[in-house]
């Protein structure tokens, strides 16, 4: 199976500091990676270069066998990246969840929308008018997580999604991830201090320090 | 205090019998001051966004110019635009001195910088996180511009109902380059002005209390959008 990722020497300079030094890293479909490491270790870092929020000042990356290139819509448009505290657009639990559908163009975007958000154990009945503003902090993760489950992507990138969740909101969001995983083969890189969760659930666990990979 | 009781209660009468003349000054003041803030609005809000969304060398500079022409005196636009579209003026030959439209000239650059501060603010202002998230759900440069402007509504209602207020209340431009003309030019301010100097008192409450209602409303907009944005 080939590649969904590869990334070969990088390199990530903040004010003039190495916070990310990776030789090697593949990343395949359907697999679930955990990162984890002390903060401050190029974990967000890491996210956020896989994500095409930011490029590395050196190195090569491909997806899909692609060159990664922010400006490649087809390819930026496979992968997603939730944090632990996202951003909730001013609109109702619908229109957040069915945003990027909208952006793609996805005829049936209510229905998509519906079962995104049953996906992560949110009743749609309830919730799909509710406002942005009208939504606890564990409900707003599920509601951006349902944004980003139904888009369907190829690479589900999660920082720290349950660091501030109760452990039944905690349970949806991990559950929800392990179904796109099993129903649209999407790869998993998640970023936790959950020990438990990343052992009970990756395939491989990437030890970060000082911006390295430490061991597989 | 007698005649302030005696001016509310014909003021109440001015307004309850629906007298022409207090109509006109108020349907005058809607008509030029609606026309005025939505020219401010058109073209005061791409700047706006322009110099709130990007950076760029003198960026500092166009925000102290534009912060500078807040306090712009309603008399000094006045004199300006007097200039501008009095005979000998570049814009002499349209006609304009003593007309709707020269107010609403004057009332245009009286409400730009306020729409262009506070639509730069309101830019300036949106969370850190809209961009990533934008991005991380796959929007193109193009949605992502109609996405940031539509998060910044509420903040850019509130630019435009504050620059309506500023407006609707200004007196100095209406007066220098709309010449109170009765039943054509004369808005609610300049008519007050005007009419409490003839001494009639009553006239000038009652549209002294329909722009207070228009302050009012104004207000109530502003609060509840205030509110909605900090939410």
């Amino acid at each position: 199976m080939p590649p969904l990722y590869e990334l070969e020497n990088i390199r990530q300079v903040y004010a003039r500091r190495v916070v990310l030094e990776i030789d090697q890293m593949v990343v395949y479909p359907g697999e679930i990676i955990g990162l984890s490491g002390p903060n401050g270790s190029g974990k967000s870092t890491l996210l956020r270069i896989l994500a095409m929020l930011e490029s590395p000042v050196r190195g090569r990356i491909f997806f899909s066998g692609r060159p990664a290139n922010p400006n490649d819509l087809q390819s930026r448009r496979q992968i997603t990246l939730l944090s632990q505290s996202p951003y909730l657009l001013k609109r109702s639990v619908l229109g957040n969840v069915s945003y990027g559908l909208k952006l793609r163009g996805i005829t049936g975007k209510k229905e998509k929308a519906r079962a995104a958000l049953s996906m992560v154990g949110l009743d749609p009945q309830e919730f799909a008018g509710r406002m942005w503003y009208e939504l606890s902090g564990g409900e707003a993760q599920r509601v951006a997580l349902a944004a980003r489950l139904a888009i369907r992507p190829g690479a589900l990138l999660l920082d720290e999604p349950t660091a501030y969740l109760d452990e039944y909101s905690a349970e949806r969001i991990r559950s929800a991830a392990l179904y796109a995983v099993e129903k649209w083969n999407t790869a998993l890189v998640l970023v936790s201090h959950d020990h438990a969760w990343l052992g009970s659930v990756c395939q491989r666990i990437l030890q970060m320090h000082r911006g390295r990979l430490q061991a597989s | 205090m007698d005649y302030i009781a005696e001016g509310l209660v014909q003021a109440l009468n001015l307004l309850l019998q629906g007298d022409p003349e207090t109509f006109s000054a108020i349907w005058v003041t809607l008509r030029v001051s609606t026309a005025s803030i939505l020219a401010s609005l058109i073209l005061g809000i791409p700047p706006g966004f322009l110099l709130g969304h990007y950076s760029f060398a003198g960026k500092r500079a166009v925000r102290v110019i534009v912060d500078t022409l807040l306090s712009l005196p309603t008399v000094v636009i006045g004199l300006l635009v007097y200039t501008l579209v009095s005979r000998q003026g570049p814009l002499g030959e349209f006609g304009l001195l003593f007309t709707l439209p020269a107010i609403c000239i004057g009332q245009t650059i009286l409400g730009l910088p306020i729409v262009i501060a506070l639509t730069a603010s309101a830019v300036e202002t949106l969370d850190q996180r809209l961009p990533a998230l934008l991005s991380t759900l796959g929007a193109d440069r193009k949605q992502m511009l109609l996405t940031t402007v539509w998060e910044s509504r509420f903040s850019l209602l509130a630019a435009a109902v504050t620059a309506y207020g500023r407006i609707v209340s200004e007196v100095g431009i209406s007066m220098m380059v709309g010449g109170n003309i009765k039943w054509y030019t004369r808005t609610i301010t300049t008519a007050i002005a005007l009419e409490t100097n003839k001494g009639r008192f009553a006239f000038g409450i009652a549209l002294g209390l329909v722009l207070l209602l228009i302050a009012f409303l104004i207000n109530l907009v502003l609060n509840v959008l205030k509110k909605r944005t900090q939410v």
